[in-house]
């Protein structure tokens, strides 16, 4: 498999300070985590306020938000004050602390997902914060924890609406996670490891040469057909348009969201960003090659950044054109169809990777 | 009370004369009231049901209009206004007088569903009571209204002060029920699907609908009565405006207009026609545009790029009415007579306007095709959900787009023809789908169809001679309809049958002004779409409803 | 599927095409028509106080209040209770109060929008504009011709 897995970031730490200890390790860890984390929110606080306005314009032939700061780029500060200014409701009869903890819940299940995602270098710095053996299959448990937040929500808001909302979120969750899953067992079966380096470094080898441009081992270019399954599972995984139906504000007004206000709805938002997020990198990681591209892996970094935007922007892109479909028909496209296929996929790939190897 | 008017208007199309239908009443006939527009017939309040039924089984009148009941000094009245989908020129009035102490009268539901409303409305402002009704409760108005503000003795000074039991949630009971496995949802009224403020009480099954039943009110002005406190040559055209406030402006004025010349005999002239029906089909469109605009919204979420193309192509149309008009939305613009202003100068400007906006016209509804009608998962979400199958439609007296989804080809500017409608090639559309996507496509159809009109209309006004642009007609500056003639009168607006009842009593002012709003009728089919359906479908429906408030509870 | 790339396909055109459709407000003031009906603007020096105005208003938005001599003292306008039927300019025999096409107004509460006779005499022209001009033409139908010239101010 390609290069050596590069050191890992708070490897790099210990190596540079020369903190070899216990304790070393867990500040290294920590500094990293910190780093990690930032950048993330820092994605997710242009992507809320400022950015998804801004795509959502460029497709109603609108301008949105250009009254503050350059390119109206302040408004995600003052957006910022301005939800955490306002008051928490606590409606009457909520199930305390569930209420509470659900939206703690949301972004931190997806921040968890960043620690085993490898995000490219900058420099000599690797933003990798771990690589265990399981690491694919970690991200995916991570990611679905979210669905447990939602029904959290859902259930302890002690709204009609926000349960139907929770109720929609499992079955959504469980009708698209499986083929999410088993379409990603096909990689690992190419790949032949869980481990998140070994699945990214099997996509680095040149798989044709055209003109003198070498076309990488991407497992989309690989097995396109796979690529799609995934890509709609992802969306339906992290509830983006089509499949937003947990939330559905013209049917069931916020879904699980609906009671929640100020700082809490601030990190209902933020997580649905986050998972995003979590949700354009690991499709970069499966499918498009990890932070790699052209360019020397200094910085690669910026691949990482223009996957995972480009992969928010398809988000906001179907969001403007493409309707919901009904829950009923979400279930029955993921059971009877998305299910099958993937199996269907995942046979195949088993038996031409048979074949071949 | 007796009003002979052998010249009635609509003779000439009539198949039975009055004196047949009379005949074929029989003995249920106890005296003749005749209304401007059609023979009217008196009878006891305890046959109802038998003079309806022998109406629309014998004679074919299978469309109930609407019910107008007023109070008189010494009775109480209700009016059923029926006409017949195939030819609505073919009308006829029903009066039921009712006691003064104890005004009670059959009620028409178990012949016409759509009585079930317009029954309750009369109870609920006038104080007519209905046996036999299924459900006589307050419809507009809250339960806890003392008093019905349009009946004679009604103290508006009393105060509506309702005690702590009246004011008791009523469902507070029903909140958990050990036996059922029914969940109890109230959507709206504030709710971004319920385009207004529209309460539906839903029971739910999971995520299917056992049972849904729309509480309107919300916005109630009782605009029926502002216009009785207006005086007929200009109090009352601002209002109509406000029933229907998403730009169908012109097509409510037209309303108006219609009933108040016919009543008082005012002949249009033949310019001011043209430039009405340019200008009400403009109003379709923008109106139209809406009405996609908010089903897309529906169907695919906030955010979506339909409603903001939509509303684009609704503000150009818009530019042109303001140009025309002077207002975007409350127009004010037609009076009795004509219209208050010719076009505006430079008349090349408006019209090389008004041809770019018909020109762009196709393109905005390609892409409309593109976006929303050929996507598969629109197709998936909207055929073959919220049916409304035409007999039932008929029944509740449904007009508009939403019967002509459902394949009821009955649409007045053609059936009835009144302005400029009859001299200019145009198409009625229908579809045969009874679904909502059915009705989004007969809206989508008509803007085409209606944009044909408005090129018409401008290739006319464009070569109308100089010397011949008469914009009104020489009416007095009061005007006072002799007394106790009646008329209704409807035209086709946005959402189908607007008529007005108007009964005149030789003063400046109408005694009884009735708005027959056709989305309080549509509104009603909404149970029979969307029971057994799933909640997303009942979102969907009611956009594909397209209703609006402001008319529903005028 | 083919519909669905037609929609996206259509969204990302308008996207690429990068025309917006709004505008920014207020930096750039829209258009508005000649006919355009806004907060009115009344000229004592042109009012012969025959209170028409008065009685044609739908909603009882104008009071007049005169004194025993009948000389105009008072004139009312709710400028937040009209409804905009223009009524009022249209059965004045004078052109003593008009619809501007100023259609931006502001207030703390409702009551500051009772305007009485100097606020409504100092309501500016929307950009400068006085609509007489484009109304004028039909003015014959209701009152006559009107008397050439008119000074608002």
């Amino acid at each position: 498999m390609g290069t050596a897995p590069a050191q890992l970031f708070p490897e790099y730490l210990v190596d540079t300070f020369g903190i070899d200890s216990v304790l070393g390790d867990v500040v290294a860890s920590l500094i990293g985590a910190a780093l990690v984390a930032n950048i993330i929110l820092a994605f997710s606080g242009v992507a809320g306020p400022w950015a998804k306005r801004k795509i959502t314009a460029a497709f109603t032939d609108r301008i949105a938000v250009d009254r503050i700061g350059p390119y109206g780029l302040l408004i995600i500060p003052a957006a910022a004050v301005q939800l955490l200014a306002k008051e928490l409701i606590v409606p009457e009869g909520v199930d305390r602390p569930t209420w509470d903890i659900a939206p703690i819940l949301l972004p931190a299940s997806a921040m968890l997902g960043f620690s085993v995602i490898p995000m490219g270098h900058i420099g000599p710095l690797n933003l990798h914060l771990a690589d265990p053996e399981v690491g694919l299959a970690l991200v995916f448990a991570f990611a679905s924890i979210a669905s447990v937040s939602l029904v959290m929500a859902g259930y302890a808001s002690s709204n009609k609406y926000s349960l139907l909302g929770g109720l929609r979120a499992v079955a959504q969750n469980l009708a698209y996670e499986i083929p999410l899953i088993v379409t990603a067992m096909s990689v690992v079966i190419f790949a032949g490891t869980l481990q998140i380096s070994g699945v990214v470094g099997a996509q680095t080898e040149t798989l044709v040469t055209i003109a003198g441009i070498s076309i990488p081992a991407w497992f989309a270019f690989v097995n396109p057909f796979a690529f799609v399954l995934f890509l709609t599972a992802n969306m339906a995984e992290i509830g983006r348009n089509p499949f937003d139906i947990p939330e559905a504000p013209t049917e069931i007004v916020g879904g699980y969201q609906t009671e929640y206000s100020s700082a809490y709805f601030v990190l209902f938002y933020l997580g649905e960003f986050v998972h995003i997020f979590l949700g354009g990198a690991i499709l970069s990681v499966v499918f498009l090659g990890g932070a790699s591209g052209p360019g020397p892996e200094s910085i690669s970094f910026i691949w990482f950044v223009v996957k995972v935007w480009g992969f928010f922007l398809f988000t906001q892109w179907a969001r403007a054109a493409i309707p919901r479909v009904r829950i009923d028909q979400l279930i029955e496209i993921g059971w009877k169809g998305m299910l099958v296929l993937s199996f269907a996929n995942l046979v195949l790939t088993a038996v031409i990777v048979g074949v071949i190897a | 009370m007796s009003l002979e008017r052998p010249d009635s208007v609509d003779d000439a199309a009539v198949e039975r004369t009055p004196d047949e239908l009379e005949a074929l009443l029989g003995d249920l006939v106890v005296d003749r009231d005749d209304h401007l527009n059609a023979p009217g017939f008196v009878i006891r309040p305890d046959t109802v049901q038998e003079t309806l039924s022998i109406l629309k089984e014998q004679a074919g009148y299978d469309h109930l209009s609407v019910v107008s009941a007023q109070e008189y000094e010494n009775r109480y009245e209700s009016i059923y206004h029926l006409k017949k989908f195939d030819d609505p020129t073919q009308e006829v009035s029903i009066v039921v007088p009712a006691d003064k102490d104890n005004p009670v009268s059959e009620s028409a539901e178990p012949v016409f569903r759509t009585a079930d409303w317009h029954e309750r409305e009369a109870y609920d402002l006038i104080g007519v009571e209905y046996d036999d009704h299924p459900d006589l409760r307050r419809i507009l108005l809250p339960e806890t209204w003392q008093g019905h503000p349009l009946s004679m003795d009604y103290d508006k000074d009393r105060p509506q002060i309702a005690t702590l039991p009246e004011h008791a949630n009523p469902l507070q009971e029903h909140h958990k029920d050990a036996e059922s496995d029914t969940m109890f949802l109230n959507i709206g009224p504030h709710h971004p699907a319920t385009h207004g403020v529209l309460h539906l009480k839903t029971v739910l099954d999971g995520e299917q609908v056992v049972d849904v039943e729309p509480d309107i009110g919300y916005l109630h002005r009782s605009e029926e009565q502002m216009a009785q406190s207006g005086t007929y040559r200009h109090q009352i055209m601002p209002y109509p405006d406000r029933w229907d406030y998403i730009s169908a402006g012109l097509l409510n004025e037209w309303a108006y207009a219609r009933a108040a010349e016919d009543l008082a005999d005012i002949e249009v002239p033949e310019y001011a026609q043209v430039i009405r029906t340019m200008g009400a089909e403009m109003c379709r469109i923008a109106a139209h545009m809406l009405a996609l605009a908010t089903f897309a919204l529906d169907i695919n979420g906030d955010f979506t790029a339909t409603f903001m193309y939509a509303i684009n192509d609704r503000e150009r149309v818009q530019n042109l009415l303001e140009d025309l008009t002077g207002q975007r939305l409350m127009f004010n613009y037609f009076r009795l007579g004509g219209v208050v202003w010719d076009l505006p100068e430079p008349r090349d400007e408006f019209f090389s306007k008004t041809r770019d906006f018909l020109d762009h016209l196709p393109e905005s509804v390609e892409e409309y095709h593109n976006l929303i009608t050929s996507n598969e998962i629109f197709q998936m979400r909207t055929i073959d959900t919220g049916i409304l199958p035409p007999e039932v439609a008929k029944n509740y007296g449904a007009t508009g787009p939403v019967a002509r989804g459902s394949g009821v080809d009955y649409d007045l500017r053609r059936d009835d023809p009144y302005g400029y409608y009859d001299e200019l090639d145009w198409d009625v559309i229908t579809e045969d789908g009874c679904d909502n996507f059915s009705r989004l496509l007969v809206r989508m159809r008509e803007v085409e169809e209606s944009a044909k009109i408005i090129e018409q209309c401008v290739d006319l006004l464009e070569d109308w001679p100089e010397d011949e642009r008469n914009i009104q007609a020489n009416v007095p500056r009061t005007l006072r309809p002799d007394d106790d003639t009646e008329i209704y009168r409807a035209v086709e607006a946005a959402k189908g049958e607007l008529g007005i009842y108007i009964r005149a009593d030789g003063t400046d002012k109408p005694a009884r002004f009735k708005i027959r709003s056709p989305c309080f009728s549509n509104l009603q089919t909404l149970p029979e779409m969307a029971n057994g359906e799933y909640i997303p479908d009942v979102v969907a429906a009611l956009g594909s409803l397209d209703i609006v408030l402001g008319e529903v509870d005028r | 599927m083919i519909g669905l790339m037609k929609s996206m396909a259509t969204t990302m055109k308008h996207a690429l095409d990068g025309t917006t459709f709004t505008v920014e407000y207020p930096e750039d003031a829209p258009e508005v028509s000649p006919r355009f009906r806004g907060v009115h603007k009344f000229s004592q020096e042109r009012c012969i106080w025959c209170r028409q105005c008065e009685n044609v208003c739908p909603n009882d938005t104008i009071q007049i209040v005169q004194d025993d001599q009948r000389n105009g003292e008072q004139y009312n306008l709710h400028i937040g209770q009209c409804i905009y039927c223009r009524l009022c300019e249209e059965v004045c025999p004078v052109d003593a109060i008009l619809l501007t096409q100023n259609f931006e107004f502001t207030a703390d509460t409702k009551d500051d929008f009772v305007f009485n006779k100097e606020q409504l005499k100092n309501v500016p022209w929307y950009k400068g504009i006085d609509p007489l001009e484009s109304r004028n033409p039909d003015r014959g139908a209701w009152i006559g011709e009107g008397d050439g010239e008119v000074d608002y101010q």
